[in-house]
């Protein structure tokens, strides 16, 4: 079902995407940049991480937010891996307990 | 056309790092697939999508919005909205890949997905510690990196979407939580003393109030932008 709509959206998605990678890089390549903007571009990425899963303890079930503490706290001593383990089994745990 | 031996290392080197992310990869794309099997995404279409687009957060996003026929502009406004953030993550890897070539330095900007961006940053911060008289940055380690993760995000999205509907509602299994973890996991590692908690406090709290008071992916930019705010108003650092 690939009509004209679906097809200029995906491609259109592409082009913005594609847009704000090189967008970055393009404003960036000729300046140096001082401590204190240093420092803004050091913080910023934590921002933008937090920022997109902030959301989830507003709209997840109580089990969700209580997985998402325990992934927390796995996150503070195990590796990528082993923290996506124990959040996949503590939501799953969690909500089929408080279902 | 043969690899001298260090890059082949290096890009070796890459998919072992990036081999943990892969299997996460694994259940989050296949609810990607499955959510698109619900708006009649065909296996094709959704591996299409994600090998055009390759940002799994605005993916996810467009799939939610979706209607038939799809709201072309709202959807491509949506992505620039939630990928705005690639235009920070694209300044502060600049100055370590300026150097290179234009055919190096398209593509490396092409697969700048969040997770890549992020092994790539701590990767260039590895090699300078050990020789800091070379540029940190290695194109080879970020094709290791994204290559695998590319592949793997587009043929999983495609399995969702055909095996999806068989297992019924995913949620239940809890694999919705790969996303976040694999998000809290990156946050973990970025964290670097007391004067990151004020501006990604108020990141979050900024987020969580865009998010629902405001459409679309807005909530990923205030977000952003008042940590940053935070940051510029905060004495320097004395770390």
């Amino acid at each position: 079902m690939l009509d004209l709509a679906t097809l200029l959206t995906i491609l259109g998605m592409g082009m913005v995407t594609y847009f704000t990678r090189i967008c970055g890089f393009l404003l960036l390549r000729n300046k140096t940049l001082n401590a204190k903007q240093t420092q803004m571009m050091s913080v910023a990425p934590g921002c933008v991480f937090i920022s997109i899963i902030a959301p989830e303890f507003l709209t997840g079930t109580s089990g969700d937010i209580l997985a998402l503490l325990v992934t927390f706290l796995a996150a503070l001593r195990l590796g990528m891996l082993g923290t996506i383990v124990v959040g996949i089994a503590s939501a799953y745990g969690f909500n089929w307990l408080l279902s | 056309m043969s690899v001298s031996k260090p890059s082949q290392h290096a890009f070796v080197e890459g998919m072992l790092i990036a081999f943990p992310l892969l299997l996460g990869f694994v259940p989050v794309a296949f609810m990607l697939g499955a959510e698109a099997a619900q708006k009649d995404f065909s296996s094709v279409l959704i591996m299409f999508l994600t090998m055009v687009n390759f940002a799994g957060g605005s993916e996810f996003a467009a799939i939610e919005l979706w209607t038939s026929p799809p709201a072309v502009l709202f959807i491509i406004f949506v992505t620039l909205m939630v990928n705005s953030r690639h235009i920070i993550m694209g300044a502060t890897l600049a100055p370590h890949i300026k150097h290179l070539p234009k055919r190096k330095i398209l593509p490396t900007l092409f697969f700048m997905a969040d997770e890549v961006w992020a092994l790539a940053m701590q990767d260039i911060t590895k090699q300078h510690k050990h020789t800091p008289s070379k540029k940190g940055f290695r194109f080879d380690f970020y094709l290791g990196v994204a290559l695998p993760l590319y592949v793997t995000w587009s043929v999983c999205a495609g399995l969702g979407a055909y095996y999806g509907n068989m297992l019924g509602d995913l949620h239940q299994y809890g694999l919705h939580m790969a996303f976040p973890a694999m998000f809290i996991v990156i946050l973990v590692g970025m964290w670097n003393g007391k004067h990151n908690a004020l501006p990604w406090l108020v990141s979050a709290l900024v987020a969580m109030l865009a998010y629902h008071y405001l459409p679309g992916g807005w909530y990923v930019i205030l977000g952003t932008f008042s940590g940053i705010v935070v940051v510029y108003f905060q004495g320097d650092s004395n770390a």
